[in-house]
């Protein structure tokens, strides 16, 4: 990769790291369920996908230090804290119940689907590299989150409820994944991403039909406010505690190995 | 995990049946030419009930002992060992499921296990009954309660059961990795700073009693012991596991400078024998009656997971009242 | 009060103190499929166990995880533990003459020693090669 003007170099920075937190936190997020989960069948599964999240993460980290001279990747993840996180509010939410933990899953990787699908022909080799390498990951994720959502949309009254209920306080907090950063224009210029904004078209595009299939009602888009903020380091109360949670190894001694 | 060495048994003389002699016999040379038991033979009825509890509770050990380890699975330090604790902590999940197959196969379905076991009436290993206080604890269970599992499995995947050999099989070559994760985390901290050092010396310490206590106190000689070494069943005493134990790990753990809490523990050259003090054995009974400083709360988490996940199981469940169970 | 724990998950859960127990139903775990994995394509699907679950799709999902998270896998193949026939082993011997069926076995055709006779005895026509 040739040398990236300071401009482009901010753009993917920026970019990189609000991928990547949210990898980070939602792959933590979801390990919670591990040995915790509503049949040890998808104990296991959903603990892989959890795992896949911190691999992500970690992938993208990676092409922080190796290419834009960011810290090494347990360093950027073990010790910044909740301002300096650029992940959404979605991410941050406590597991819930596994009605909110499922919507959660189909909302969050069906746009991550979308995502890396447009990042496989980015401009930014390592970003393409990364997104061809774990596309077939997330297809499983997807398959996994629909069924789910299809299942228990359609079963019991009491399973429709919850699925709704869980969907409609998930979507504005959906919704602010895709809150535009300030380097949009740049990195569609310069073909690295296309945008924020197209990525929500097509995230709506492909949740409705499955939205609908399960047999719940997509709420009204328009008359949500979307949870903005995480991506300019405002977060919900919930993320400094997960942080200092997570790091309370760590931080005994960030300089050693552990 | 963990073979939970040690079958809690309260089986007596008067439960034992009588099964036809000549089917008896024939069963007992099948064993005897070291072919194995499948789930549609005829089998004793007592080999049918021991097997049943032996699997049922290593399949709760395996769940069971996802949570002492999950204590730390949202702090682990570092990509590497966060990772690493979440796939072992799955690969045990994964180890109940197996096992339970298995135990199904022997015609008593999960949902009957897991009702025993939250009920207290089905046992599981005691060591899980014990905290994870710190990151060392969970180096030192990886590492020893896995390694003191190994030896058990190892030793029970020779035994006469078709389907709890092949599960053993698979949860064995799992088992490899979790000792390697468990022994490279604990080096990492004893050749760390002091710091850490005191962290694993520490949970060390903590965790000897309970290692003692895994293979469950030295064997009763009687005649129903016997017929269980007969059936292949059981395949080695709890004292010979130990003695196995000690022989493979004392000298790793001895060479990273790590000291236990027993100053009488030395093989005897002579006899080629550990010797150690004898642990409390009286201690050993309360925690499996319940007096563990975490029975219940490994319960109550079992429970709560089980309720959490009930509005899910119920929406999907099927009206049919058709059981179906594992076939081999 | 709930319960606080050593594990920050665990306390999350609000567990109360005294908690009812409520029973698993029978099925509640739903009925189990049997899995067959295809390492790589050119592979026979082999027999590597089962799952339990609410239907063949979720059934796959979760063999997908639970026997090819580790190795390499092609493909996998899932079927109702129900629809899978299978005798008892009391009838096994319905098997038993099968390996005495020499005619059916390249090995039960010897015939050289006849033809060395032959040659022995008539002397050969044609050099060997
Ligand atoms: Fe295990
Ligand atoms: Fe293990």
């Amino acid at each position: 990769m040739e040398a990236l003007s300071s401009l482009h170099k901010e753009a993917i920075r920026e970019f990189l790291y609000k991928m990547a937190d949210d990898q980070l936190i939602l792959g933590h997020r979801n390990s919670e369920w591990t040995g915790l989960g509503p049949l040890l069948e998808e104990d296991i599964a959903f603990s892989s996908m959890a795992q896949d999240k911190l691999g992500h993460a970690l992938a993208l980290y990676t092409i922080l230090h190796e290419h834009l001279g960011e810290k090494d990747p347990d360093t950027i993840a073990f010790t910044r804290n909740e301002r300096e996180l650029r992940c959404c509010h979605l991410v941050e939410y406590p597991i819930g119940g596994y009605d909110f933990s499922l919507t959660r899953h189909f909302l969050f990787d069906t746009a991550e689907h979308l995502r890396f699908e447009m990042l496989a022909g980015s401009a930014f080799e390592p970003l393409a590299q990364v997104a061809r390498k774990i596309k077939g990951e997330i297809k499983y994720h997807v398959l996994h989150a629909q069924t789910w959502m299809k299942q228990l949309g359609s079963a019991t009254e009491e399973s429709k409820a919850r699925m709704q209920s869980a969907l409609n306080e998930t979507m504005p907090l959906a919704l602010g994944i895709f809150e535009a950063s300030p380097f949009e224009a740049e990195l569609a210029e310069h073909n690295i991403f296309a945008g924020e904004h197209e990525l929500r078209n097509r995230w709506l595009e492909v949740i409705a039909p499955t939205v609908a299939d399960a047999g719940l009602v997509l709420p009204d888009i328009d008359a949500l406010t979307p949870a903005y903020g995480g991506r300019q380091g405002y977060h919900t109360e919930y993320l400094q505690p997960l942080l200092t949670e997570m790091t309370e190894v760590f931080r005994i001694d960030p300089t050693v190995e552990w | 995990m963990y073979g939970g060495g040690y079958i809690y048994d309260k089986s007596s003389p008067a439960e034992q049946h009588q099964d036809d002699p000549a089917k008896l016999a024939e069963f007992e040379a099948k064993i005897d030419r070291g072919e194995k038991i499948e789930p549609h033979d005829w089998m004793p009825r007592d080999y049918r009930k021991q097997l049943i509890r032996m699997i049922e509770q290593h399949a709760h050990s395996e769940i069971i002992g996802a949570l002492p380890e999950g204590t730390w699975i949202t702090r682990a330090p570092g990509f590497r060992r966060k990772l690493a604790l979440m796939a072992k902590v799955q690969d045990e999940v994964g180890h109940g499921q197996l096992l339970y197959n298995a135990a199904e196969t022997l015609g008593k379905p999960r949902e009957e296990m897991i009702n025993d076991l939250l009920s207290g009436k089905s046992k599981y290993s005691n060591v899980f009954n014990y905290p994870a206080k710190t990151w060392g604890d969970t180096a030192v269970i990886a590492w020893l309660i896995d390694a003191a599992a190994i030896v058990n499995q190892v030793t029970n995947s020779k035994g006469s059961y078709g389907p709890y050999c092949r599960a053993l099989e698979r949860i064995c070559q799992e088992e490899s990795f979790h000792l390697k994760y468990g022994h490279d985390t604990v080096v990492y901290l004893a050749t760390g700073t002091p710091t850490q050092r005191a962290m694993v010396q520490e949970a060390l310490t903590r965790w000897w009693p309970p290692i003692m206590h895994f293979f469950g106190p030295p064997d009763k000689v009687s005649v129903h012991t016997e017929k269980l070494m007969r059936w292949k069943v059981k395949l080695a005493s709890n004292d010979d596991m130990r003695q196995q134990f000690l022989n493979m790990y004392v000298p790793k753990i001895w060479e990273l400078g790590l000291t236990l809490p027993d100053p009488n523990l030395r093989k005897n050259d002579e006899t080629g024998q550990w010797e150690y003090t004898e642990p409390d054995w009286d201690e050993f009974f309360r925690v499996i009656n319940g007096e563990g400083p975490c029975n219940a709360e490994r319960l109550a988490v079992r429970n709560a997971a089980e309720e959490n996940g009930r509005w899910v199981r119920r929406a999907l469940m099927k009206p049919v009242g058709q059981y179906t169970q594992p076939l081999c | 009060m709930p319960i606080i724990s050593l594990d920050p998950r665990v306390t999350r859960l609000e567990i109360p103190e005294e908690q009812g127990l409520e029973p698993i139903q029978p099925n509640e775990y739903f009925e189990t499929y049997e899995v067959f994995h295809q390492a790589k394509s050119g592979d026979k699907h082999i027999h590597v166990g089962s799952v339990h679950a609410p239907s063949a799709e979720m059934a796959f999902l979760f063999a997908k995880e639970q026997y090819g998270r580790r190795s390499k896998s092609y493909n996998i193949w899932i079927v109702r533990s129900s629809d899978i026939t299978s005798i008892m082993s009391e009838d096994a011997d319905i098997f038993a003459t099968a390996p005495e069926k020499t005619y059916r076995e390249a090995g039960g055709y010897k015939v050289r020693e006849k033809i060395n006779a032959f040659r022995k005895q008539h002397g050969s026509t044609q050099q060997s090669s």
